[in-house]
């Protein structure tokens, strides 16, 4: 086995195809990773302090928990582009129930089940009414934030307990809470796409829809069940957003599908379907979170960050072609 | 029938080792309809292909209207005048007929590109009346039946010049008054010299419109014959030949007289009529008829996927309800599909995921996949299946059609289905692989599962069913036992013919 690899990697051109294999595979994501943080504890003396780092594990775990919601949907071949609203209508809601009961879990389980149902919704009319996804999602982020801004009046709901706080801001040792809870969120997405027949499921209906439903995979059932996760998801990123600000906001999250689509695309999921691992969403999502931290610490212009993101996803998908 | 349009000499077509045609000679008369017929695989779709420029042949010659010329592609034809219709549609739905019929042809201003549509629907109006059809040129073609479709194709075919039109299977999904329009336009065609060839399944057709008709087989042409000297009987005869006739292959078992299935007035969506059959324990039963006698149409709506309109499934003797695969899969159901890279396979995903997908089941420790013993049950179906070669992480899309056919069989084999209904499944495969798939159907038989073969291979229904039931146009035609089932008569009572 090892002696065909270094025949096969004797040639220039095969040296090539080795890096391309490697670059596809999330080793090569993982690679990229590294030499960024590589420069930038370079760049910054900063960086690299633990600090830092679990700070950046704590910027990014909201982004993570909605991108791996993301994932189970553009693993089974769908978009949802209604996860920023769901967070938002989310926090709202999590806050005006708090508010209203004084109990901080029956407020968060309200406004989880609210990004259920969203979710829920979002899947019953793409799957049962025959419309794309990008379609129905995008009038569920107009709808999903528009419910939030007349429920609140367009006002931030705040004066909210103390004790809230601990989620999104709080730490547990030197850790951030907000990364626990993205840490077990991962965990739990893992065992479900790769130690379950779900995640078999999941992925045979991105591949080819036709046949999964031919080989007698409930393809219905699965693909709302998708939806359903990217909706929780989305709550519980919104949830977040509102305990770390100690307050509900309408306006929050805006323009977040777009950051969330982009870290599970760099981790590489194909938006056809078929191709995505909750493993690369990690890594991507991490990707860009470096990429803002350490942007952030050597005060590079926040207009010129979002160049440089976008050329830097450009280039790992182009990197990763698959031709 | 004037001088010839078309001659075609001594035609040779060699595809990787398999003589495709050999030596074919075929004339067509000017203004006349002429029938080309023979089973799958025996070179008319080559034969067109190579008229079409598609395909170059390997030897030979084509004469055209008197002078020997060379057809280099299909734009090459185009331009000679010949033009194919064939059964998949080449319009496009959102756009107008006349925009369709001009497609690419447009008529445009001198100096600034814009398209000058009152003339385009003039003289598509023009062009249409010509076949006394009343279509609306600015009628979006989406919203005509698919006679119309047909007319309007042929119509943008004629525009640029065609002389030689090539209908393949024209009339496929057509109603039988869209069918008597459609040879209405035709006759009307043939009047105005323009020459066809016709390819199609259904004798009646050809005896109804065609002037004369010739029979690949093998490669070969069988001859060519004016329809109306010529008969039902000898047509077939030179189809199938006459010395081979399957040879039934031997069985261990016998079927024994235990009903397993039963099926009564079952009908799906896209069926024609209601069918009622039995199949039992050690059976093969073949379903059998012409492409488009409504034999998929049947399988999946036994398999639950397309939706059950009336009828009854009785399993061992149960009533069953099955509404989707998932509910036939949990009856043991299990159905190969027709189209094996669009239904049965994920492409781009390893054979380990597409040999244990719909068995995963058996691989559970608690609610957890074990690894382990999911790529055993991979590798033991398919080294039962003979799939080669045995690299379990391989994606599906690189094995070799009669391994991926054998894959989509495995799918289903590596648990135990009581019922396992295959349509077509030796499509397009080499003849090892067939071999080895009627071996595995047989010894699936043997062990008491029942098999439901649907095939339009007579040869094959012939050799490996115990009895056959034959379809056309989506209603039983003919049920025969084993000792009298034969190629012929199949083929026979397929187009419609009587025993």
């Amino acid at each position: 086995m090892n002696k065909d690899l270094t025949a096969k990697t004797s040639s220039p051109n095969s040296l090539m195809k080795s890096i391309k294999k490697l670059l596809k595979s999330e080793i090569g994501l993982l690679i990229v990773l590294v030499a960024l943080i590589v420069v930038f504890s370079i760049l910054s003396p900063y960086f690299l302090g633990s600090r830092n780092l679990l700070n950046i594990t704590r910027q990014f775990s909201v982004t993570l928990i909605v991108a791996i919601g993301m994932t189970f949907v553009i693993l089974s071949g769908e978009i949802d582009l209604s996860v920023g609203s769901i967070a938002a209508l989310v926090g709202v809601a999590t806050a005006i129930v708090i508010n209203a009961t004084g109990i901080i879990l029956v407020g968060i389980l309200a406004g989880l089940g609210i990004g259920l149902l969203v979710g829920l919704i979002n899947g019953i009319i793409t799957v049962f009414g025959k419309i794309q996804s990008f379609i129905v999602t995008l009038a569920m982020l107009g709808i999903a934030r528009g419910v939030a801004l007349v429920w609140t009046g367009g006002r931030p709901v705040s004066r909210l307990p103390e004790g809230f706080g601990t989620l999104g801001a709080g730490y547990l040792g030197p850790i951030p809470v907000s990364t626990l809870v993205a840490a077990g969120v991962f965990v739990l997405a893992y065992m479900v796409l790769n130690k379950t027949k779900h995640g078999t499921y999941f992925q045979s209906i991105g591949a080819n829809r036709e046949a999964a439903k031919l080989s007698a995979i409930s393809v219905s059932k699965y693909r709302i069940m998708a939806f359903a996760a990217s909706g929780v998801m989305s709550g519980l990123g919104g949830v977040l957003i509102a305990s770390r600000l100690l307050s509900g906001q309408p306006t929050a999250a805006q323009g977040m599908e777009l950051n969330v689509i982009a870290a599970v695309i760099l981790g590489g999921a194909s938006l056809s379907g078929g191709v995505g691992t909750v493993v690369g969403t990690l890594l991507g999502t991490a990707v860009i979170g470096v990429i803002d931290n350490g942007m952030n610490l050597m005060g590079v212009s926040s207009f010129f960050q979002q160049i440089v993101k976008g050329v830097i996803i450009l280039l790992a998908v182009l990197a990763r072609r698959s031709d | 029938m004037d001088g010839n349009v078309l001659e075609m000499k001594k035609i040779n077509k060699n595809f990787g080792g398999i003589q495709a045609l050999d030596n074919v000679n075929f004339a067509l008369g000017e203004g006349e309809i002429h029938a080309l017929i023979g089973e799958n695989g025996a070179g008319k779709s080559t034969l067109v292909k190579i008229l079409t420029g598609v395909h170059q042949m390997d030897s030979g010659e084509i004469v055209l209207d008197g002078e020997s010329t060379i057809i280099q592609n299909p734009i090459d034809a185009r331009r000679k005048g010949i033009a194919a219709i064939y059964q998949e549609m080449s319009l496009i739905d959102s756009l107008s007929v006349a925009e369709n019929i001009f497609l690419g042809n447009e008529p445009t201003s001198k100096f600034v590109s814009w398209v000058d549509r009152k003339w385009m629907f003039r003289e598509a109006k023009k062009e249409l009346a010509a076949f006394n059809i009343e279509i609306d040129p600015r009628m979006k073609v989406s919203e005509l039946g698919l006679g119309k479709k047909k007319i309007v194709e042929i119509a943008k075919a004629l525009t640029i010049g065609a002389k030689l039109l090539l209908l393949d299977e024209p009339t496929t999904g057509m109603s039988s008054a869209e069918i008597d329009t459609f040879f209405e336009i035709i006759k009307e065609l043939r009047s105005k010299r323009i020459t066809m060839i016709y390819i199609s399944h259904h004798l009646e057709e050809v005896f109804k419109i065609c002037d004369r008709v010739s029979v690949l087989r093998d490669g070969r042409n069988e001859g060519t014959h004016q329809v109306a000297n010529v008969d039902l009987k000898t047509l077939v005869q030179s189809m199938i030949g006459k010395d081979l006739d399957g040879i039934a292959r031997q069985r261990t078992t016998v079927p024994t007289d235990e009903v397993i299935l039963s099926v009564k007035g079952f009908k799906a969506e896209n069926m024609n009529e209601p069918i009622s059959f039995e199949l039992r324990k050690n059976e093969i039963l073949g379903i059998t008829g012409i492409i488009g006698a409504g034999k998929s149409e049947l399988g999946l709506g036994l398999f639950g996927y397309s939706k059950k309109l009336s009828g009854e499934i009785h399993f061992m003797g149960q009533e069953i309800s099955v509404d989707s695969p998932n509910s036939a899969f949990r009856n043991s159901f299990a159905f190969v599909p027709e189209d094996r890279k669009s239904q049965g396979l994920f492409l781009s995903l390893p054979v380990e995921h597409n040999l244990t997908v719909s068995n995963i089941k058996k691989v559970l420790v608690g609610p957890f996949l074990s690894a382990r013993s999911r790529r055993k049950l991979a590798l033991d179906t398919a080294k039962r299946m003979k799939i080669v070669p045995l690299n379990m992480q391989m994606a599906a899309q690189n094995l070799s059609g009669g391994n991926q056919q054998k894959t989509v069989i495995g799918k289903w084999l590596s648990g135990s289905p009581g019922i396992l209904i295959l349509d077509e499944p030796t499509r397009g495969i080499d003849v090892g692989a067939k071999e080895e798939i009627f071996n595995l159907i047989q010894g699936l038989a043997d062990k008491g599962v029942g098999v439901l073969l649907l095939s339009s291979e007579f040869k094959e229904v012939s050799t490996v069913c115990d009895r056959a039931i034959v379809l056309i146009k989506g209603s039983v035609r003919a049920e025969l036992r084993r000792e009298d089932v034969s190629t012929e008569r199949l083929l026979t009572l397929a187009l419609g013919g009587e025993t």
